[in-house]
């Protein structure tokens, strides 16, 4: 374990000295805030059409639920943002480690190799966890005009870490099996919207197909956590897909050493 | 302390190291000594357990580096050919990042990576990032890395390449401060260097062991050789001068080994006539030449250097193997 935190803990720290992570942390809190006072000023507006609605006719067809409207349609682009920012904080993982030659430190040295991948995931994950928290100060708008929804906020973030740590470990695969971080982030971009969106196949509705693709898509599993549902089922998937990429994380590092160079 | 046996690794057809055997002794300094391709590296990488061999096995301290990897890496310091760094982290921080992967106990983190950084003479950018350092330095923040833990075993491979004659200088001076306190295995294709720091060389060529010696044998073996170089004119020579006459002429030499002639762009003649040892063939040959009529431009005797007894040995493998 002691081993996992330090890897970790390089990681991060290396994270802050790179123009990179500052970048994406940078666009990715701008964007969400755009994102969240744009969908709140449209909402508000809409409820207070409804509301003179209400008042002038007695009655309007908007029905809306303007808190938890708005978490849900903010947490669905925050999965959107962080498909766009993980491959960026993911290509370097173990590209960068070969590149620099100190993979040879870390396989020459005590460590077995699900340290070594236990460690950059944790790393990677703690960064996701920094860049995520920023957005949470925002609800304080909300709580301004009405209620926090706490439950809904919270099922909101786990379901954005859970996404983020199933796309970190894909990531960390791709990133194991790249010379070159380009290729490394272009590879990680590929399996992360094919799964995104993989439920969008133009099969035929109700066949066998659509239910497998739908299943599969992390977009179709993602969806409960924003409207503040906790289903286990949505939890086990994304806990299998991080299992299921460290693994073969695991098994491609310790391929590495196979490789000449 | 270290014992290889029967030690192989094939890339496809390619064999890079062939059925290497040698022990290194507690407290030795083992010199591996080939050119470059010889092998080298790729051994290294076997026995500090980064590449896994085809065949054979390594020991370290008593522990085979496959049944018990963690017990012998524990017991190795490493220095690639290159540095493995992180740029972006002080020096200081690096250490200690590399103390914790080599189970250092925590505690004891802070004064090893002390001493380390004494030892290795790199106190002044302790704090500095390595980004920032030059070559020397990050030379020498490799060898603080490889030294940390206190390892019995050292691996350097080519410690001094790249370096500059002044840092090459300093660098192996540290190296030998380490003896005495390390068993080191070294690998270079700088001969001096070897002489200067090893207990013993091992030369390898095309990943098979050519000679182990202790460096004083082998200079011993050098000189087992001596030779000398003739330089003839071919220009306004009373007799015409070809390369293949002068071969000829000065093989049939009595006490002659080898001759090597090689013809000049400037149009002179480079002989080079190699004896047993003891004999001198600078008179007969100079007899030779001025009376068949060529011109001698140059003639001086020589003792052959580390360089060329590696050469010769490395030599003969290539046309063995052709």
């Amino acid at each position: 374990m002691r081993h996992v935190l330090a890897i970790a803990r390089r990681e991060i720290e290396s994270y802050f000295v790179s123009p990179i992570a500052y970048a994406v942390m940078t666009v990715f809190t701008f964007v969400s805030g755009l994102f969240f006072s744009n969908m709140l000023v449209y909402y508000v507006r809409q409820a207070a059409m409804a509301d003179a609605q209400v008042q002038k006719f007695g009655r309007s067809d908007l029905q809306l639920d303007v808190p938890t409207v708005v978490l849900a349609q903010f947490f669905q682009n925050e999965a959107f943002l962080l498909m766009l920012a993980v491959p960026l904080l993911t290509m370097g993982l173990v590209t960068d480690e070969r590149r620099k030659g100190t993979l040879e430190l870390l396989m020459t040295s005590p460590v077995r190799s699900i340290e070594i991948v236990g460690g950059k995931f944790l790393g990677a994950f703690a960064f996701l966890v920094l860049m995520v928290l920023p957005v949470v100060p925002m609800f304080a708008f909300m709580g301004a005009g009405g209620e926090w929804e706490t439950g809904v906020v919270a099922s909101g973030i786990r379901g954005l870490f859970l996404l983020g740590g199933a796309q970190i470990a894909l990531g960390l695969l791709v990133s194991s099996l790249c010379e070159n971080m380009l290729v490394s982030a272009i590879g990680t971009y590929g399996l992360v919207v094919t799964l995104q969106f993989v439920d969008t196949a133009g099969a035929a509705q109700g066949s066998l197909w659509v239910r497998v693709l739908g299943s599969l898509s992390f977009y179709a599993r993602h969806l409960n956590s924003t409207r503040g549902v906790v289903a286990i089922a949505d939890i086990v998937y994304f806990v299998s897909w991080i299992v299921l990429g460290l693994f073969l994380a695991q098994r491609s590092v310790d391929a590495l050493r196979f490789k000449r160079s | 302390m270290i014992c290889l046996s029967h030690l192989t690794k094939q890339y496809g057809a390619l064999v890079a190291v062939d059925d290497l055997c040698f022990d290194v002794r507690e407290g030795e300094v083992l010199g591996l000594l080939g050119p470059n391709g010889a092998g080298k590296t790729t051994t290294m990488r076997m026995v500090t357990g980064f590449l896994p061999p085809s065949k054979g096995r390594v020991r370290i301290a008593g522990y085979d580096l496959y049944d018990s990897p963690i017990q012998a890496k524990r017991r190795v310091g490493y220095l690639p050919e290159q540095p493995p760094l992180y740029p972006d982290m002080t020096v200081r921080r690096y250490l200690g990042f590399v103390a914790a992967l080599k189970d250092l106990p925590a505690g004891r983190t802070k004064s090893a990576v002390a001493l380390a950084i004494e030892r290795a003479r790199i106190g002044d950018v302790a704090d500095r990032r390595i980004a920032t350092l030059s070559k020397g330095y990050r030379q020498r923040v490799g060898l603080a890395q490889a030294i940390v833990h206190e390892p019995p075993v050292l691996v350097l491979d080519e410690p001094t390449s790249s370096l500059d004659p002044k840092q090459r200088y300093e660098v192996r001076e540290l190296i030998s401060e380490l003896r005495g306190r390390h068993t080191v295995i070294l690998s270079t294709h700088i001969l001096p260097e070897v002489s200067d720091v090893a207990d013993r060389v091992v030369i390898i060529s095309r990943g098979r062991v050519m000679a182990v010696d202790t460096p004083a044998r082998l200079a011993e073996r050098l000189r087992a050789r001596e030779s000398v170089r003739l330089e003839i004119g071919t220009g306004g020579a009373a007799t015409t001068v070809s390369p293949d006459g002068v071969r000829e002429a000065l093989a049939a030499l009595p006490g002659v080994r080898d001759v090597h002639v090689h013809l000049n762009p400037s149009g002179t003649i480079d002989a080079r006539i190699g004896s047993e040892v003891g004999v001198d063939l600078r008179a007969e040959a100079a007899a030779l030449v001025t009376g068949r009529g060529w011109p001698l431009l140059g003639l001086s005797g020589e003792s052959p250097s580390l360089e060329e007894i590696f050469l010769a040995l490395t030599r003969n493998e290539d046309e063995g193997g052709a």
